[in-house]
C-alpha cells in the first residue's frame, strides 16, 4: 500500500457505517478504502475509521468513514460519532428480515443524535447469498423512497455496487454543500484537517486482494 | 421462523492445516521476523522457565491448596511474581485461584450445566451471530460449530441467563475465548462470573450494564490521565481532536485481548487479575510513553492509524510492562472518578441497583458466597 504525501482534497466529508450487528458495516467498509474482504473477520468493538480520497463531480473528496458497533449496547460509545456527519449508510442484511426490520430504529437514532440535514442511504447487502435473500428488493425500495433516502443493494464479498454506493452518497452530500454554500456565500464545509491518506489501488473490479492480516 | 440452537448445528469441515504460533494462532501469511512468540527458545531459557515452575508450584501447594495461605501471608512477593508473568502451564489454575472462581465452582455444583441445559436465553442468536467472529485465526476456534466455537457458545449462554440483567455484549466472546483455552467451559464460566459479579474482587463489575457507563468512566479518567503525565501529547491529541474513545475502549472492554500480541495479552491479564482495571491504565499510558516522540509529530489521520496499530518493539512485555509497573495512577484515578460522578451528578452505580441484580441471582446460587 502507496502513501502519498502531501495528498490535497477540495472537501472533507464525514460518514457514519451503522446498521444492526453482524450484517457486512466493516467489510464494507474495507471493500471501500482498501478493496480487501475478510471471510474471518472480528466483531467490531466500539469504532473503526478508514478514510478514501476520490473523486466526485469534478472535485476531489476525502471520505473520512466511522465504522460503528452494531450491538445496541454500544449505542452509548458509537452515537457520539454521529454528530457532525454529512452521511449515514445505513446497512441492513438482504437475509436478515430482523435486520431490515429495525432500520427504522436506526433512523431514529440519527433523528436524535445527528444533524438534521443528514443524507442517509439505504443499503441491502450480501446480495451474493442469492439462496438465503429474505427481503425483496421492492420492499427495500419502497421503504427507502416512503422515508426519503437513496437506496443500494451490495455485497461486500463479490465487490458489487460498493464503489457505486460510496460515489452516491458522496455526490449528494457535494450537492448539497455546494448549494449551501452558493446560497450563504460561505466556504464549502470544514476541512478540518490536513491529512495524509492511504492511497488506494486499482479499481475495485479487477483485483480482489485476498484476506487481511488476522492477529 | 423456528429458532435454531447451537446443538441443531453439524460441525463444519475442520480447516486446512496452518502454520501455529506457540498459541495455537494461524500465522500471518507475511510473518514477521521480529515476533518472541515464533522464536525456539534456548536451554538456558527452558531451565529458567521450569525453575519458575517449581517455585510458583511450591507457593500454591498441591491444587492450589496452600494458596489463599500465601496471598495472605505474602502478598508483595505474589504481586511480583505475578508481575513478572505466570508460568503458561500453571496460568489456567492460578487464574481461578487469583480470581476466587473456584470457590465459585465449588458452592455452586450442577449449575453450569443446569444454565446451559435447562435455560434459554434471549440473547442465543446474537451470541451465535458473533462466535466464528471471535479469534477467528486460531486453531481451536476455527472449525465453524466445532469443540471450541460450541464451548464458547455455552460459555456465553449461560452468563446471558445467569446475569440477564447484563446479557450477552460483544466483547465478552473475547475474554470467554482466552479463559476457554486455559480452563475447561465450567471453569471458564466461573473465571467469568467471578471477573463480572465475583465474591473476592470483580475487576468487571458493571462494565457491560447498559449504557456501558464504566466504560465512558473509564475513558474519561484515561484522557485526563494522558493530560496529567504526557501533557505535551495531551495537548497534541487535543488540536487533533482525538479522544481516547478512538483507539481505548477495546482496551478497556476486551482487556487488550482483542488485537493486541497473544504474548502481551496474557501477561496484562495476569496482573489485571490480581491488581485490577489500573494496569489497563498503566499500560495504555506505557504504550503512549513509548511512542511519544513518534506520535506527537502525526496529524489527526495517521495519528489514529497509530494508535490503533503500535509498532512489534512497543508491545514486548518485557520492556512495556516495567514501564507500565512505574506510572502510578491510583490517587489519580480515584480523584478523577470523584470528578466523572460529580460531572454527571450520580454514582456510576446505586447499591439499590447492586441488590436487585444479586437477588435476581440467588436462584443459580446454592449456597451463599462468603
Amino acid at each position: 500500500m502507496a502513501r502519498r504525501a502531501d495528498e490535497e482534497y477540495d472537501y472533507l466529508f464525514k460518514v457514519v457505517l451503522i446498521g444492526d450487528s453482524g450484517v457486512g458495516k466493516s467489510n464494507l467498509l474495507s471493500r471501500f478504502t482498501r478493496n480487501e474482504f475478510c471471510l474471518e473477520s472480528k466483531s467490531t468493538i466500539g469504532v473503526e475509521f478508514a478514510t478514501r480520497t476520490l473523486q466526485v463531480e469534478g472535485r476531489t473528496v476525502k471520505a473520512q468513514i466511522w465504522d460503528t458497533a452494531g450491538q445496541e449496547r454500544y449505542r452509548a460509545i458509537t452515537s457520539a460519532y454521529y454528530r457532525g456527519a454529512l452521511g449515514a449508510l445505513l446497512v441492513y442484511d438482504v437475509t436478515k428480515p430482523t435486520t431490515f426490520e429495525n432500520v427504522s430504529r436506526w433512523l431514529k437514532e440519527l433523528r436524535d443524535h445527528a444533524d438534521s440535514n443528514i443524507v442517509i442511504m439505504l443499503i441491502g447487502n450480501k446480495t451474493d447469498l442469492k439462496h438465503l435473500r429474505a427481503v425483496a428488493t421492492e420492499d427495500a425500495q419502497g421503504y427507502a423512497e416512503k422515508e426519503g433516502l437513496s437506496f443500494i443493494e451490495t455485497s461486500a464479498l463479490e465487490a458489487t455496487n460498493v464503489e457505486k454506493s460510496f460515489q452516491t452518497i458522496l455526490a449528494e452530500i457535494y450537492r448539497i454543500i455546494s448549494k449551501k454554500s452558493l446560497a450563504s456565500d460561505e466556504p464549502g464545509p470544514a476541512s478540518i484537517k490536513e491529512g495524509k491518506t492511504l492511497v488506494v489501488g486499482g479499481s475495485e473490479e479487477n483485483t480482489k486482494k485476498p484476506c487481511c492480516s488476522s492477529s | 421462523m423456528a429458532k435454531k440452537r447451537i446443538d441443531d448445528y453439524e460441525p463444519g469441515p475442520v480447516p486446512p492445516p496452518a502454520p501455529l504460533d506457540r498459541f495455537g494462532f494461524v500465522k500471518p501469511e507475511l510473518s514477521y521476523s521480529h515476533d518472541d512468540s515464533m522464536k525456539g527458545r534456548s536451554a538456558y531459557e527452558y531451565e529458567r522457565e521450569e525453575r519458575r515452575v517449581r517455585k510458583w508450584r511450591k507457593m500454591i501447594g498441591v491444587g492450589g491448596s496452600d494458596w489463599t495461605y500465601y496471598v495472605k501471608r505474602k502478598p508483595h512477593v505474589v504481586k511480583r511474581r505475578i508481575r513478572k508473568g505466570i508460568p503458561d502451564c500453571l496460568r489456567g489454575l492460578i487464574w481461578q485461584l487469583i480470581s476466587g472462581s473456584r470457590d465459585l465452582l465449588l458452592m455452586n455444583p450442577g449449575v453450569y450445566e443446569q444454565l446451559v441445559i435447562y435455560e434459554t436465553s434471549a440473547s442465543e442468536l446474537d451470541i451465535i451471530r458473533d462466535i466464528s467472529r471471535t479469534f477467528p485465526s486460531h486453531v481451536f476456534f476455527r472449525q465453524r460449530h466445532g469443540p471450541g466455537q460450541r464451548s464458547l457458545y455455552n460459555v456465553l449462554k449461560a452468563y446471558s441467563v445467569f446475569d440477564r440483567e447484563v446479557g450477552y455484549v460483544q466483547g465478552m466472546g473475547f475474554l470467554a475465548g482466552l479463559l476457554l483455552l486455559y480452563m475447561s467451559e465450567e471453569d471458564a464460566f466461573w473465571l467469568l462470573v467471578a471477573l463480572l459479579k465475583g465474591a473476592v474482587h470483580a475487576p468487571m463489575e458493571g462494565l457491560y450494564l447498559v449504557g456501558l457507563p464504566l466504560v465512558q468512566q473509564y475513558l474519561f479518567q484515561f484522557d485526563n490521565l494522558v493530560r496529567e503525565y504526557l501533557p505535551k501529547l495531551g495537548e497534541h491529541f487535543t488540536q487533533e481532536m482525538i479522544n481516547p474513545s478512538m483507539y481505548a475502549s477495546q482496551w478497556f472492554i476486551t482487556v487488550f485481548s482483542y488485537s493486541f500480541p497473544f504474548h502481551l495479552a496474557l501477561r496484562i491479564w495476569d496482573v489485571f487479575l490480581y491488581e485490577g482495571v489500573k494496569i489497563v491504565f498503566k499500560v495504555g499510558l506505557a504504550l503512549l510513553k513509548y511512542c511519544h516522540d513518534d506520535l506527537i509529530k502525526l496529524p489527526f489521520e495517521k495519528l489514529i492509524y497509530a494508535l490503533r496499530n503500535f509498532p512489534e518493539d512497543a508491545m514486548n512485555p518485557d520492556t512495556l510492562l516495567p514501564m507500565a509497573y512505574s506510572i502510578k495512577v491510583s490517587k489519580s484515578l480515584e480523584e478523577l472518578k470523584q470528578d466523572y460522578e460529580k460531572k454527571n451528578q450520580k454514582p456510576v452505580q446505586s447499591t439499590e441497583f447492586n441488590e436487585k441484580q444479586k437477588q435476581s441471582q440467588e436462584r443459580f446460587l446454592l449456597s451463599k458466597r462468603s
